[in-house]
């Protein structure tokens, strides 16, 4: 098996993976105000791949890294201060752990070494035009014929679906269930199947990252149901935790406090003493943010399913992360709606993306007022 | 926990029991209402559940053990609003005299502070805010062989009960800690009540003459010891302040579960559900940030570390517990804010324990400077 990461001292790791990230990923792609594009970051997701490192949350006798929640925290703040930018990474934080856990040995056998070797990349087919935070309420349909199911409808704010070659889909398997979350399943579909079409939406901040994808008598076949039949609810909802939970990674809050920091430093803003206090207040926010992450990444390794309780994760670190961007935008006083990176000093800043890049976290994955509603009736038991 | 010891199983069931059975409120609002903090019978019960010895050596007949076990035992003592002064004690003064160089004197304290028959506490702090006890105007001046000390120290939790002080004075060596038994001439104690019924003692102390006995360190050993006590005790209450919010934030939800408006409980309004919610998620992440700090400190953190470590915790819980109780007063209504309700109860515990040993702010300002002594280092 792969090498014991966790074995190694806190301090011994952080040199390590400081030392390859400032050294091998590559230099104009550091700080990327949006997301890369597979073009762009195949190189680099293949040479992690190789050297094992693509996947520091999957358990080590599936090819990942297995890290313990200290040294994952590690691997994310030294891959923020390095300025890695973000790949399409649903395989690696999504699909993964979900064929783990729910998946079958062909399934796992087939798709995790893929996923590895960067040979497919992943997006979600979940939200639909008319089926947002009730999710539930989705129309796609998958009808079985032969040994296939054929798939029709359409799938909306589809992240990378343009660089994807696979994506997995929810979908109405029995319209006569009497409970709109019973009677959906879970889906695998390869993008080159004839009848997917799909159009890139632009979004807020200018970027092509969001699709729109259609089904047409897609065909996908039926070793490609994941999990039992009218039961991909479940699933979808064991999918969230996990996705909670990658939401929830200090890694972006990281990223926004990289560069609220050197802002401050540039500007000589921590001699303003109200200033210097929101920044600490939201250091601590951050800190802190860190050792919630910590409790869920131990259940997630200890193998435990995700609760509804995961949601508070996902509020508290899309608000922090709003929150550090609103304060960049503050620290840079006239440069806030500067476009690209403004100089301060010998140090450029690009203040305004983080502003950007922070909205759609509290809108996806389930907007943090739906956390917010799920929290009330599944963990405080409040009545509805 | 996963990897909890036995003996923090053994403590967390014992506190268990306390919590359901040993404390109720009725005694905590008499005692209240007579001004008298502290109830013999029950000092020794907790000195009989082991809790006070927690932190004494075993050889001092003490349990000998660390943060993780004070931190169970602190949070069922705020959850139950035990008035006595448990983290005063039990953490900051045996924490403080663990760390001093063995000496008769020493371990007699620690001895009597385990069974309860002595109860010394920590007088190090003269001025708000500054919770680390570094602006020392109290001086000692040789005598004797010992020495004569004069100064004054505030905001002394528990002295209503306290057998003698553990008092910081300056020195030609920087800092000592000395032994001043409370009814040493030139030693007054005056008490200044406080919302959740306790009281702050202000120490005046005049040429008070201290033996060479009594001089319990001096110097460095004196600073490093005080500093990992207090330490300690920001941690300790911080688990208080987390059995403090909990209970409270619980009666709340109770309460939204049964009061009826408009036809409906409370808690099924949405405006009520989040503001409820993102009470919880501090509570929580108050929770998160305590265990994870307990481990940190007991993995053996320096100093630095330690006190970030700290100042995160006590900031956190502080302020979660500050909020999650104002917030209980609002959801309980008008009945919230009448003498008869226990909500009160509960704020103002929250009140005296979120600001004594540092309040929110004062640990941030703390936290600033250490993490940029920390930085600076990194750099150099």
């Amino acid at each position: 098996m792969s090498t014991d990461w966790n074995a190694l001292s806190d301090e011994a790791f952080r040199a390590e993976t400081r030392t390859f990230f400032e050294n091998e990923f590559p230099g104009h792609f550091k700080f990327l105000p949006r997301r890369m594009r597979w073009a762009e970051c195949r190189d680099w997701y293949l040479k992690l791949s190789k050297k094992g490192w693509i996947a520091p949350n999957w358990p080590r006798e599936h090819g990942g890294m297995g890290l313990s929640p200290t040294k994952l925290l590690i691997y994310f703040e030294e891959t923020e201060r390095a300025g890695v930018g973000r790949m399409p990474d649903q395989g690696i934080t999504m699909v993964g752990p979900t064929l783990i856990r729910f998946g079958n040995d062909a399934q796992r056998g087939h798709f995790l070494p893929r996923i590895l070797a960067g040979d497919a990349i992943w997006c979600q087919g979940y939200s639909e035009p008319n089926s947002g935070s009730d999710l539930a309420s989705l129309r796609t349909e998958a009808v079985p014929d032969g040994g296939d199911y054929v798939i029709n409808g359409s799938k909306i704010w589809t992240s990378m679906a343009h660089d994807a070659t696979h994506i997995y889909v929810l979908a109405r398997t029995d319209k006569a269930a009497k409970k709109k979350q019973e009677g959906i399943s879970f889906f695998l579909v390869d993008m080159k199947t004839p009848g997917i079409t799909l159009r890139t939406i632009r979004n807020i901040a200018g970027h092509e990252e969001f699709c729109q994808v259609f089904f047409d008598n897609v065909r996908t076949p039926k070793e490609n149901l994941v999990g039992e039949l009218h039961k991909g609810w479940t699933i979808a909802k064991g999918l969230l935790g996990f996705e909670r939970l990658n939401i929830g990674s200090p890694r972006r809050p990281l990223q926004a406090m990289e560069k609220l920091e050197a802002l401050a430093q540039a500007r000589g803003l921590m001699a303003d003493a109200a200033f210097a206090e929101r920044l600490t207040q939201l250091k601590l926010d951050l800190a802190d943010l860190g050792s919630l992450y910590g409790r869920y990444v131990d259940k997630a390794r200890r193998g435990e399913a995700m609760g509804p309780d995961v949601s508070m994760l996902k509020v508290w670190s899309m608000d922090t992360y709003q929150k550090l961007s609103e304060l960049l935008l503050e620290a840079a006083g006239e440069y806030a709606p500067m476009e690209g990176e403004v100089s301060f000093g010998d140090t450029a800043i690009d203040v305004l993306s983080p502003f950007y890049n922070s909205r759609p976290g509290t809108i996806y994955g389930g907007s943090n007022e739906i956390q917010r509603n799920i929290l009330a009736k599944y963990v405080l038991n409040l009545p509805s | 926990m996963a990897e909890q010891s036995e003996h923090a199983a053994l403590l967390a069931q014992s506190v268990g029991d306390y919590v359901q059975h040993g404390a109720d409120l009725p005694r905590v609002r008499a005692l209240a209402q007579t001004r008298t903090e502290f109830d013999r019978g029950q000092w020794n019960q907790l000195a009989e559940f082991g809790w006070l010895g927690v932190m004494v050596p075993e050889s001092c007949g003490g349990l000998g053990l660390g943060l993780a076990e004070a931190t169970i035992v602190a949070e069922g003592i705020g959850r139950a609003l035990t008035p006595e002064p448990y983290t005063a004690v039990a953490i900051l003064a045996a924490s403080l005299l663990d760390g001093l160089p063995a000496a008769a004197l020493r371990d007699e304290l620690l001895a009597g502070l385990a069974t309860g028959e002595c109860l010394p506490l920590a007088a190090w702090q003269e001025q708000a805010d500054d919770f680390c006890g570094t602006q020392l105007a109290c001086r000692a001046l040789p005598f004797e062989g010992g020495f004569l000390v004069s100064g004054e120290k505030q905001f002394v939790a528990g002295a209503a009960a306290a057998d003698g002080f553990i008092v910081s004075a300056a020195t030609a060596q920087g800092i000592a800690m000395l032994w001043v038994p409370r009814d040493a001439a030139g030693c007054g104690v005056k008490l200044r009540p406080l919302a959740d019924g306790r009281s702050y003692g202000a120490l005046m102390l005049k040429d008070v003459a201290v033996s060479r006995a009594q001089v319990l360190a001096e110097g460095d050993a004196a600073r490093a010891a005080l500093d990992r006590a207090l330490d300690r005790a920001a941690v300790t209450a911080a688990a208080e302040l987390v059995g403090v919010m909990k209970r409270a934030h619980e009666m709340s939800l109770d309460y939204m579960k049964t009061r009826v408006q408009f036809g409906k409980p409370i808690g099924s309004f949405q405006a009520l559900q989040h503001r409820a919610v993102d009470l919880y998620i501090q509570q929580e992440l108050a929770d998160s940030v305590l265990r994870d700090v307990v481990r940190q400190i007991e993995a053996g953190a320096d100093a630095a570390a330690r006190g970030l470590a700290a100042s995160r915790a006590k900031s956190r819980c502080g302020d979660a517990a500050l909020a999650i109780t104002r917030a209980a007063i609002q959801f309980h209504g008008a009945i919230g804010f009448t003498e008869d309700c226990d909500v009160g109860l509960y704020v103002k515990r929250a009140l005296m324990l979120a600001s004594w040993l540092g309040n929110g702010r004062a640990h941030r300002a703390r936290y600033a400077r250490l993490s940029a002594q920390v930085a600076r280092k990194e750099a150099a």
